[in-house]
């Protein structure tokens, strides 16, 4: 077993697996503060990637001013999202979320279809073919970047969640809505932030990742089941959990993926989650599903 | 009595129209949708026993359709069985998983149970995918042979044209919808409605929310599972495209815009939506645009669909009755 | 008197008017199905963009049999509960001559028993299954036709090729787990078996993968002579970009697109080496296939892909038949098409096998230089 080759697994893993936690991360707090399992994740990672492919097409930005200009485009969808649709929905209809969310979700891909056809879009800039090599192995430079983008919102969401006044809030509103309330703590407002939130950073990982992967309207289909299988295993709300599952999961497919066939990497994720729901319902991490 | 009686009347009615209907139209497409409409009648209803009597909302359903269509596909084509025992056996295997999920799942929380549904609808495609050596993988398992049925009496029936089987699953879905109305308008009915309502309440009546919930999760595997069989051999085809996305997002608008819990709301609205799409002619993605416009908007607005609007409106007018009377 | 004049000239008018409407009544229709929507929409547009321009081009020579060609187009999503719906509502529509395409095999195979009950031909353009011919022709369906080579065949051409430059005995597989895949791994294994190899490994990946780092690494690390890549659309582009980034190093064979490249990796050499074979490739140098390629381009904005050539040249070789059949009866026509000897832009002439299946050349590709170059032709 070569070494360099193992250690190369390691490093692909880690960068998939940050990206997971973008996505996983926002779900997670979504469903902890509002106990809405958003369907429609996946489409807005879409979005994100449909809007830093015309931005870089069209508008010829760079690579940073597009991922910023993305992830504030996001954060206000987010907004408009919980405003026009999320708010309304009570926190008892877990179905009715879950079905709004779908219906979000059919809109939102179909209408991409239509709009943009499934032909696939491939970003063109100034990093896209940089590769760093180093120890034998290779990585997109581009990858780095997302890995580091990645981490840098882990970290502000992690500042956010622990460090600030409406960070508390959203814990506390995750913890027990009807204590936070009792405190005076405005669910209405915490929850439009992490939705916001949420949405935003899904935005963030697919202008990040724009470049890296083909952009068409169905990728984030494929992303979103995923999502729902890590946050399962991390614990339904717990963000943190989200991340490290998300990165365990990122390393161990392609561990996994290196030396076995494709279809174990496949199962991996649905397999773990079917594990954890029969061993450890609650997530590995705890504070999972609500009864 | 009287309007059970009547119900009984326009059910019988109803039957004898769709058989009839092929006489006054000779047309192969007719026949095509009246197959369609079978088949989804035959998954939304089993939908609504899950989702609109007990309130658990699934997404395995299609994960049933496939299993039982795959099963079905292997037993003739590997094993030589009689497509009437394949079929059935389809919907056997379709109900064994549909206890084990439920089972295992149910103990948890609703969150888990629609989570879990839905894993197990896309493992169920991943393994039709990559399981080769079983399924044939993507190539699916073309050429099913021409399904040869024995009748009672000796007889054989031999499924060779369309008119065939949309005899066949019509009469299959007149069958599974007796099956199900027999279940929601029983004792067992009534107690998956009170579970719905308030479970821990029906719990404390002595009803035993678990045994319930699983008998529909059961139940409605068994007969999408059977449908599944049937509507494969009505292809020539089965592959993995039997467990798309799409038939769930189907289902789901069927139930919510019928209504959830409305027997015969859910019927009129899977006849509306088998034949309307195809009149329309909107390329599908316009469709499924439109469908989700429908399922935000009766989520945030109207989400009894039509059957709950119409049962409200029973009911007030039955207010208004009942007030009038007293005064 | 000048109401006399005015009167025939009425008259002649009529006559005239009348005559020219029945010179334009009732065109002669085809039906295709292809998937419009879905996954693949992007090749049911080229294959609608490559019928269309056949059909154009018959259409501004006069029509067939002094009427125009029309192509009605319906979605069957890859699909085959789709194709069977579509199709009988499209035979049951109208009175279509022929049925075209279906572009995916499974929708394919579940349209053809459809055309052998309604008695219409239905001529296969893109679909790859080997189930389609094994199952056509004398002794089965004889209403089916297939002109696109097998994938078996064309994977011989290219095992014999590689066998002359002794590159044939340590190959590895890669490719989409789909119809499209399978064939190519039991394609090349049948051509490897025949002079005693194998393949060396076998990877599959799920169609819309976007992550192929983990197995270019795997792959890298076993050093095979040859990889075969058998990938299209969203994924090839994925995967091509990522088998730069893990910084590539061994050739690559199977069925690459070659002509779906980014223009940076294939300028920058990266990619020299690679031999593909194709049933197709736009920069064949013939006076007919630059002639097809303008007309495409042109009238699309794009140039055209192997999906967009086999359409086209499978519309022309069916309208071809009912010409020569000189009826509209599909009958007529099917047995027509059972005579064809069309001259194909490859070179070739086309006729159909006791299969209905024909044997058009395949093309050697290969990347030398940052450039395409045709290595050669071979007969399927």
């Amino acid at each position: 077993m070569d070494p360099t080759f193992v250690l190369q697994l390691v490093v692909n893993g880690i960068v998939i697996g940050v990206i997971y936690a973008l996505i996983a991360m926002g779900l997670s707090l979504i469903f902890g503060v509002l106990e809405i399992v958003n369907f429609a994740h996946g489409e807005f990672y879409m979005l994100g990637a449909m809007a830093a492919y015309f931005a870089t097409t069209d508008l010829g930005l760079g690579y940073w001013s597009t991922v910023a200009l993305v992830t504030v485009g996001a954060t206000c969808v987010g907004v408009v999202v919980f405003e026009a649709l999320l708010g309304s929905v009570r926190r008892e209809s877990f179905e009715r979320s879950i079905l709004l969310t779908l219906g979000l979700s059919m809109v939102l891909q179909n209408g991409a279809v239509f709009l943009f056809t499934t032909t696939p879009k491939m970003v063109q800039g100034s990093y896209t073919y940089t590769n760093i090599g180093f120890a034998g192995m290779q990585v997109s430079v581009l990858r780095l970047f997302a890995l580091g983008l990645g981490l840098a919102a882990f970290a502000a969401l992690y500042a956010i969640l622990y460090r600030t006044q409406v960070g508390r809030a959203m814990r506390g509103v995750s913890q027990s809505r009807d204590a936070a309330v009792m405190v005076g703590i405005d669910p209405r407002a915490v929850s439009r932030l992490a939705v916001a939130i949420g949405i935003g950073m899904s935005g963030l990982a697919g202008a990040a990742l724009a470049p890296v992967y083909a952009v068409h309207p169905l990728m984030g289909f494929s992303f979103v089941f995923k999502a729902f299988a890590i946050i399962i295993i991390g614990g339904l709300g717990n963000v943190s959990g989200a991340a490290i599952a998300a990165l365990a999961l990122g390393v161990l497919e392609s561990l996994i993926g290196g030396f076995l066939p494709q279809v174990f990497v496949d199962g991996l994720a649905f397999g773990a989650m079917i594990l954890v729901l029969l061993v450890r319902p609650q997530g590995l991490f705890g504070r999972g599903v609500r009864v | 009595m009287r309007s059970s009686a009547r119900t009984t009347l326009a059910a019988i009615a109803l039957v004898a129209v769709l058989f009839a209907a092929p006489q006054f139209y000779r047309s192969e497409y007719v026949l095509a949708l009246g197959v369609s409409f079978a088949t989804f009648a035959v998954l939304s209803g089993a939908l609504n026993l899950v989702y609109g009597y007990t309130g658990l909302l699934s997404f395995a359903q299609v994960g049933f359709f496939g299993l039982g269509a795959y099963a079905a596909a292997l037993l003739v084509t590997e094993r030589d069985w009689s497509t009437w025992a394949a079929v059935a056996a389809g919907g056997v295997l379709a109900a064994a998983a549909g206890l084990a999920i439920g089972y295992s799942s149910l103990r948890l929380s609703r969150h888990a149970f629609a989570i879990v549904t839905l894993s197990f609808a896309l493992l169920c495609m991943i393994v039709a995918r990559d399981w080769v050596t079983l399924t044939r993988g993507a190539m699916g398992i073309p050429g099913l042979p021409v399904p040869v049925l024995g009748l009672p009496g000796g007889a054989s029936w031999r499924l060779a044209k369309p008119l065939d089987f949309y005899y066949l699953l019509i009469g299959y879905a007149v069958l599974a919808h007796a099956v199900i109305y027999l279940v929601v308008s029983s004792r067992i009915g009534r107690a998956m409605r009170a579970i719905k309502l308030n479970e821990e309440l029906a719990q404390s009546q002595g009803l035993d929310p678990l045994a319930h919930k699983l008998l529909a999760v059961t139940l409605s595997a068994f007969l999408t599972g059977v449908a599944g069989g049937w509507f494969v051999f009505y292809l020539t085809i089965v592959d993995p495209s039997v467990f798309d996305f799409y038939y769930t997002e189907t289902m789901l608008i069927m139930v919510i815009l019928g209504g959830p819990g409305s027997f015969w709301g859910v019927l009129a609205s899977c006849a509306v939506l088998t034949v309307v799409p195809d009149l329309l002619r909107f390329t599908t993605d316009l469709r499924m645009v439109l469908y989700g416009f429908v399922l935000i908007i009766a989520m945030l607005v109207l989400p009894g669909g039509l059957g709950g609007w119409l049962e409200r409106r029973r009911l007030a007018r039955w207010r208004k009755a009942a007030t009038r009377s007293r005064t | 008197m000048r109401k006399l004049h005015t009167a025939f000239g009425a008259f002649l008018l009529g006559v005239l008017s009348g005559l020219s409407n029945a010179q334009s009544s009732a065109p002669i229709s085809i039906g295709s199905s292809i998937p419009l929507t879905g996954g693949v929409s992007t090749f049911g547009q080229h294959s609608r963009w490559g019928s269309e321009l056949a059909v154009a081009e018959a259409n501004a020579a006069g029509g067939i049999l002094g009427r125009k060609i029309e192509i009605d187009f319906q979605d069957n999503r890859c699909n085959p509960a789709e194709a069977v719906k579509s199709v009988t509502q499209m035979i049951a529509d109208k009175k279509y001559v022929a049925i075209f395409d279906g572009l995916c095999s499974s929708a394919a195979l579940a349209i053809m028993p459809l055309v052998e009950r309604a008695e219409i031909p239905f001529i296969i353009a893109n679909a790859s299954a080997t189930a389609i011919a094994e199952k056509s022709g004398v002794g089965g369906n004889k209403w089916t036709f297939k002109v696109n080579p097998t994938d078996a065949s064309m994977l011989d051409a290219l095992v014999t090729w590689l066998m002359k430059e002794n590159k044939a005995a340590n190959i590895a597989f890669l490719g989409e787990d789909t119809d499209f895949g399978r064939a190519g791994v039991s394609g090349l294994q049948a051509a490897l078996k025949k002079h005693n190899l194998a393949l060396a490994s076998v990877d599959f990946y799920q169609k819309g993968t976007a992550d192929f780092t983990t197995v270019f690494a795997k792959l890298r690390a076993q050093k095979p002579a040859l990889l075969a890549l058998y990938a299209i659309d969203a994924d090839f582009q994925n995967a091509i970009r990522q088998w730069y980034g893990a910084g590539g190093g061994i050739p690559l064979t199977g069925r690459v697109l070659v002509d779906q490249v980014p223009k940076e990796i294939m300028a920058s050499g990266f990619l020299d080496g690679t031999t593909s074979v194709q049933p197709y490739d736009p920069s064949i140098d013939s006076p007919g296939n630059k002639a097809f390629v303008e007309a495409f381009t042109k009238k699309y904005n794009t140039a055209p892909i192997l999906i967009s050539f086999e359409s086209y040249e499978t519309t022309r070789v069916l309208l071809d038949a009912i010409k020569r059949a000189g009826s509209v009866q599909p009958a007529a026509i099917r047995d027509a098409l059972t005579k064809t000897k069309f001259p194909s832009i490859l070179g070739n002439t086309i006729e159909f096998d006791q299969n209905n299946l024909a044997h058009n050349n395949a093309v050697i590709l290969g990347i030398r230089g940052g450039k395409v170059v045709v290595l050669g032709f071979s007969k399927t």
